[in-house]
């Protein structure tokens, strides 16, 4: 609860250190914040303790992704020096709406009540509509901001109706008492968790109900499209699954057919249409819909073993966006766009980068020894564990056919030559946070039990 | 418990190497090789001091648990009782004396820093193997050790024959490591661990009832199991039929054939058969198996190893021989006895190793034996030691420490519950023909006029590990000394805790005299042939080779295995891959993909750019699954 | 009770049709308040028969209050766009496809 405030409080005297033109005190400060916040989220380990009458609990499911959500924000902190300054004037406004933003994805995966749910939804949505849009001046900004929000809001809908829809049957919004209704047969209830599901759907990026997420990544600034797909991913899974394991896991029996079936689309419409994708930015934004199809077949398994599954995948998934995300920003701006071919003989003229990036693809497409392997092993696992063999099958296909676009970057830049390139300079801050995100990728791909028994 | 220290150091020597290998002198690189090398030796001496001096109590350390499914969570775990304290000290005392002669070996080669992380690394991989606590991470340093030998057979690549002998040998003996997982994963299913200890305990407790019956997979799983190992085994340790990468090994630089033959790899599957003992005495018919695998390949590759000009050529064959000795130890059940001789093995056959190549270096690389002669003189040091080594690996009686060890695994495939008369007749024949190509050797290179001159001598990096290894080779064999003969058990002794020791059907004095007489006089006899042939009277030479000259090809060629090979597995399989050129299995993985782009085409139609689309593609999903729902 | 579920269901059909019929943004910002209107209503509709606590109207209100600053910035973001492309038309802002 702490981090939660500290988070919030930090977002609005960041707002002020902005108002009055501290600039330079702008990332110090939110990088400190930060750094508490996690802290403070690390001391509530093991606590359990609920917060407004019941609405908030910070078990610690929520005190895990809490630190998750924060450290990832901190990971793209770290790569925003001298970002923002060169889109806009208003540099506060950014850390700012993104300080909002993680503050709703820290509600997201602490509500105990639907109501949480919802404001946490919103708070991260209506921050990341502007941050979609921030480069006012460029049309492609200003479109993904319009898709994004227009997109974003009709799923609201939904996803309201069905939170009333539920109240309607349960008589309550408190997770506990709706676990303990008993009213799962009732038409009302069950189109109540179908209409939320339709509208959690639509945050993650679950196929029929992704297709805003390839054109918003793509008009985003890099480091914004890196947030959603990382840390806004991260807490809308998390919400997802924390809504359907305390609340609606008694009723799987009539939901998992649905989740099931999502769970296909969305490995196949992430997967296959990545395939020939030639721009960078809008391959990782399908890949990202893909990963949500993997994330969804631990959804199935309901259990607290799901949870962790979702834990490990959600880490190695951010850890490996942060990295090809930040590479793609610099290659983007050394050489004019994100085409695949921009990235021909990267190996040759910074190595680094193109070991780093190697390691995130590899980690994304679930190659041993990185922590994406374990991500996609134990997400296999918790399924494999519930009796879905045909859907593990199915996504294994689609795990190889992911090998092979992600594969794409790497000959580009390990076998395809580029006369008139150059190096490209990495300030210290990318340098830093690549260096973290490289180690970190082997960590847990070489010992997962480090965040594999937390939960 | 720092036991994680003994392997942790020579990986963190290879670590540095690596990362910073380009930047290090020499000097430097050597410091830190040789240095990561001396500190794992001293420790594992601590470590060894502290186990005796104490209970003797296996010690089990776990590092981390790598992950948990199921259930099953293999950890990252070390083991280490006296079996692997053997193993240890001889891979981290030999290899360490290999590290400070390549010092000298390597100190004109470009590639010094490189070669210095290769060998950190492969001694690393072979420590990890002997100290793994289960077979999963034993595996791992297997394949490590594969790596390592691929990378250092292979390490003057420039020259494509090195490239070919380092893809034969990872090719090889990667037969033989799938066989060895196929085995990993029947008894996973059997058993459903790959700890050692469980695996031995439920062995165990099989034996101790009624025998293989009681074994979860039955007596034909046993044997199955077991002869999957063998497999592994056989690859790893260079037996027939697998034997054919060793002598093409010798392509890498001398220090790495020291390693290989001595310390590391090729024992490993000697390792793997003892540490895995019990399953192997579930079933008769892989014991069996292993003694005749043995007693072949010893006899083979003692023919071989007469007919070789080569001088890394006749000691690779010497080694596959020796081998030879030690699986068929194994395969009497006499565990010890095996371990014995690879205990002095390494000493004696690092000595030789370094020796030819102290000689090869002085010879500005020559290797051709016929070319070599009179380096009594030129090279005393190098000669005495290297006399030593060969008078132990020729098992001279009494004063060597291959005598001791060879001796008692003749006298187990006699007396020995599993031995038989013809075991030992094969075994003394191999010890006659050990005697006569071991001196062969020495009398051809060492006697006789010179006919290369000696371009310079080694240096002290060189030469002390020499020493220090002559004095092993002579002196490790008296803590293990036949009954009659003094009776010194200790190394058998300290094994017991983990290895049983075999009955004895027999345990007449006089048998055991007879037998000790008679491999005495056989290789005093093979001794004094090689003296008469090579130093008193080359003629008599010309004549048999004349007569023999097909036999002698056949010999030379290592029996022919590699011919065989070509044509009954290598032509076939690439006549295989040109007709097949356009892979038929191919189509299915095009057809995938212009499945894919069929696909890709439609689904990207989806992708108008229009939000009305998008909108109304979402509202009629979530129709169907509102709908879905109602039929549920 | 069912009236207020009927109307609710009819403003949520009557909000999709605004949302997929109308070619100008701040109309089909329209259809989604009606979306949103119809489950406040039913909210609201609900709360009745939860007298305890009264969740259902404090719902309302948060959901109300949110989907005035959902319209603030929505309306913000609109007349960015209208700068950018002069047309509100989402149909003609479609350079991102494929």
């Amino acid at each position: 609860m702490t981090s939660l405030i500290i988070v919030s409080v930090l977002a609005v005297a960041v707002l002020y250190l902005g108002l009055f033109k501290y600039k330079t005190a702008l990332l110090p400060v939110s990088v400190t914040g930060l750094l508490a916040a996690a802290a403070m989220a690390a001391m509530d380990w093991d606590l359990e303790k609920m917060y407004f009458s019941e609405m908030m609990l910070f078990d610690n499911y929520a005190v895990a992704f809490s630190i998750l959500l924060i450290l990832t924000t901190l990971l793209i902190f770290g790569l925003s020096r001298n970002y923002f300054e060169k889109i806009s004037n208003n540099v506060a406004e950014y850390y700012a709406l993104m300080l909002f933003a993680l503050a709703g994805g820290v509600v997201m995966v602490s509500f105990h009540n639907l109501a949480m749910l919802f404001i946490g939804i919103e708070i991260l949505s209506i921050s990341l509509y502007v941050l979609a849009g921030i480069r006012r001046k460029d049309p492609a900004s200003n479109e993904a901001s319009l898709k994004y929000f227009l997109m974003g809001a009709f799923a609201t809908g939904f996803l309201l109706f069905g939170t009333a829809l539920i109240y309607g049957a349960t008589g309550s919004f408190n997770l506990a008492a709706i676990a303990s209704s008993g009213a799962f047969e009732s038409a009302l209830f069950r189109a109540g968790v179908l209409l939320m599901m339709v509208g959690l759907s639509f945050k993650v990026s679950v196929a029929p109900f992704h297709t805003w997420t390839p054109d918003v990544y793509e008009g985003s600034p890099g480091l914004i499209a890196m947030f959603m797909a990382t840390v806004v991913k991260t807490a809308g899974f998390a919400a997802f699954l924390r809504l359907f394991l305390m609340a609606f896991a008694e009723a799987s029996a009539f939901w998992a057919i649905t989740v099931a079936i999502l769970c296909i689309l969305t490995l196949f419409a992430g997967n296959i249409t990545a395939v020939f994708q030639d721009r960078f930015k809008r391959l990782l934004a399908w890949s990202s819909v893909s990963h949500a199809g993997y994330l969804l077949l631990a959804i199935l398994a309901v259990g607290f073993s799901a949870s962790s599954a979702v834990l490990v995948y959600t880490i190695a998934y951010s850890l490996a966006s942060v990295a090809a995300f930040g590479i793609m920003i610099l290659v983007s701006r050394a050489r004019g766009n994100d085409h695949l071919d921009s990235f021909n003989g990267l190996a040759r003229t910074n190595p680094f980068l193109a070991f780093t990036l190697t390691l995130a693809v590899c980690s994304l497409a679930g190659i041993p020894l990185t922590a994406g392997f374990f991500g996609k092993f134990y997400v296999f696992k918790v399924a494999l564990a519930q009796g879905y063999t045909w859907l593990v099958v199915l996504a294994v296909i689609n795990a190889m056919i992911g090998i092979y676009y992600y594969f794409k970057v790497i000959i580009a830049m390990y076998m395809k030559e580029n006369a008139n390139a150059v190096a490209i300079q990495l300030n210290p801050g990318f340098r830093l946070v690549l260096s973290i995100v490289v180690f970190l990728i082997f960590l847990f791909g070489i010992f997962p039990g480090l965040i594999a028994n937390i939960l | 418990m720092t036991l994680w220290l003994i392997p942790a150091l020579p990986y963190l020597g290879a670590l540095i190497l690596i990362l910073a290998g380009s930047k290090l002198s020499k000097q430097m690189a050597g410091i830190i090789g040789c240095g990561s090398m001396g500190l794992s030796a001293l420790w594992t001496g601590v470590t060894g001091i502290a186990f005796l001096s104490g209970g003797r109590e296996p010690v089990r350390l776990q590092l981390w648990e790598w992950f948990d499914v199921a259930g099953w969570n293999p950890g990252v775990t070390l083991y280490f009782d006296s079996l692997s304290l053997v193993f240890t000290f001889v891979i981290t005392f030999v290899g360490f004396l290999i590290h400070v002669y390549s010092t000298g070996y390597m100190a004109r080669d470009e590639g010094f820093n490189r070669f210095f992380a290769y060998l950190n690394l492969f001694v690393g991989s072979m420590l990890m193997l002997v100290l793994a606590d289960n077979l999963l991470l034993l595996y791992l340093g297997w394949e490590g050790v594969g790596l390592c030998s691929y990378l250092l057979i292979g390490f003057w690549y420039q020259d494509p024959a090195n490239g070919a002998a380092a893809r034969k040998a990872f090719i090889v003996t990667r037969i033989g490591d799938t066989a060895f997982a196929i085995g990993l994963f029947m008894l996973f299913q059997t058993l459903g661990t790959l700890n050692i200890g469980a695996i031995l305990a439920e062995a165990g407790s099989a034996l101790s009832g009624d025998g293989a019956a009681s074994w979860p997979g039955g007596p034909a799983g046993a044997t199955a199991i077991a002869l999957l190992l063998v497999g592994g085994a056989v690859g790893k340790s260079a037996q027939i039929p697998l034997q054919t990468w060793l002598p093409d090994a010798m392509a890498g630089p001398t220090p790495v054939s020291a390693l290989i033959h001595a310390a590391t790899m090729v024992t490993a599957g000697v390792y793997l058969i003892a540490r895995m003992h019990g399953i192997f005495e579930l079933s008769p018919v892989s014991m069996q198996v292993v003694s005749l695998i043995g007693t072949i390949t010893l006899l083979v590759a003692g023919c071989s190893a007469l007919c070789q000009s080569d001088l890394k050529r006749v000691l690779a064959y010497s080694t596959i021989s020796q081998i030879g000795y030690m699986f068929l130890a194994l395969g009497l059940g006499a565990w010890s006895a095996a371990i014995f001789h690879f205990f002095t093995h390494a000493f004696f056959k690092a000595l030789l190793f370094l020796g030819a190549g102290a000689i090869i270096e002085s010879l500005h690389h020559e290797q051709n034996i016929f070319r070599m002669g009179g380096l009594r003189k030129e090279l005393p040091v190098v000669f005495i030691t290297f006399l030593i080594g060969s008078a132990s690996l020729a098992a001279l009686p009494l004063v060597t420490a291959g005598f001791f060890s060879k001796d008692q695994i003749l006298w187990m495939a006699f007396a020995g519950e599993h031995g038989s008369l013809g075991l030992w007749i094969a075994a003394s024949v191999g010890a006659f023909l050990t005697a006569l190509y071991t001196f062969r050797m020495v009398f051809v290179t060492f006697w006789g006029e010179t006919k290369t001159p000696v371009t310079h001598r080694p240096g002290k990096a060189m030469t002390i590990p020499l020493i220090i290894l002559a004095l092993f080779s002579l002196l490790a064999g008296f803590i293990e000394v036949p009954h009659n003969l003094g009776h010194i058990t200790l190394f058998s002794s300290f094994l017991a805790s983990v290895l049983p020791s075999p009955e004895l059907i027999t345990d007449s004095l006089l048998m055991e005299w007879m037998s000790q007489a008679a491999a005495a006089l056989l290789t005093l006899g093979g001794i004094g042939l090689a003296y008469e042939y090579y130093v008193r009277n080359p003629q008599s030479l010309a004549g048999m080779k004349r007569n023999t000259g097909a036999l002698q090809r056949f010999f030379h060629s290592g029996f022919g295995f590699d011919r065989l090979y070509d044509s009954l597995l290598i032509q076939p399989y690439t006549w295989l891959a040109r007709v097949n050129r356009r892979d038929i299995t191919d189509s299915l993985y095009t057809g995938l993909a212009r499945f894919s782009i069929w696909l890709h085409r439609q689904s990207a139609q989806t992708q108008t750019g229009i939000l009305r689309h998008y909108l109304l593609g979402a509202a009629i999903g979530a129709l169907i699954i509102l709908t879905i729902s109602i039929f549920i | 009770m069912s009236h207020f579920l009927i109307v609710g269901a009819a403003l949520f059909s009557i909000g999709l049709y605004t949302v997929f019929s109308r070619k100008n943004a701040i109309l089909v910002l329209i259809g989604i308040e009606f979306m949103l209107n119809a489950a406040i209503l039913n909210l609201v509709a609900f709360g009745r028969y939860d007298r305890i606590d009264n969740e259902g109207q404090v719902f309302a209100i948060f959901a109300i209050v949110l989907a005035a600053a959902t319209v603030a910035v929505a309306l913000a973001i609109i007349i960015n766009v209208y700068k950018q492309y002069k047309t509100i038309d989402p149909d003609k802002i479609k350079d991102m496809k494929y």
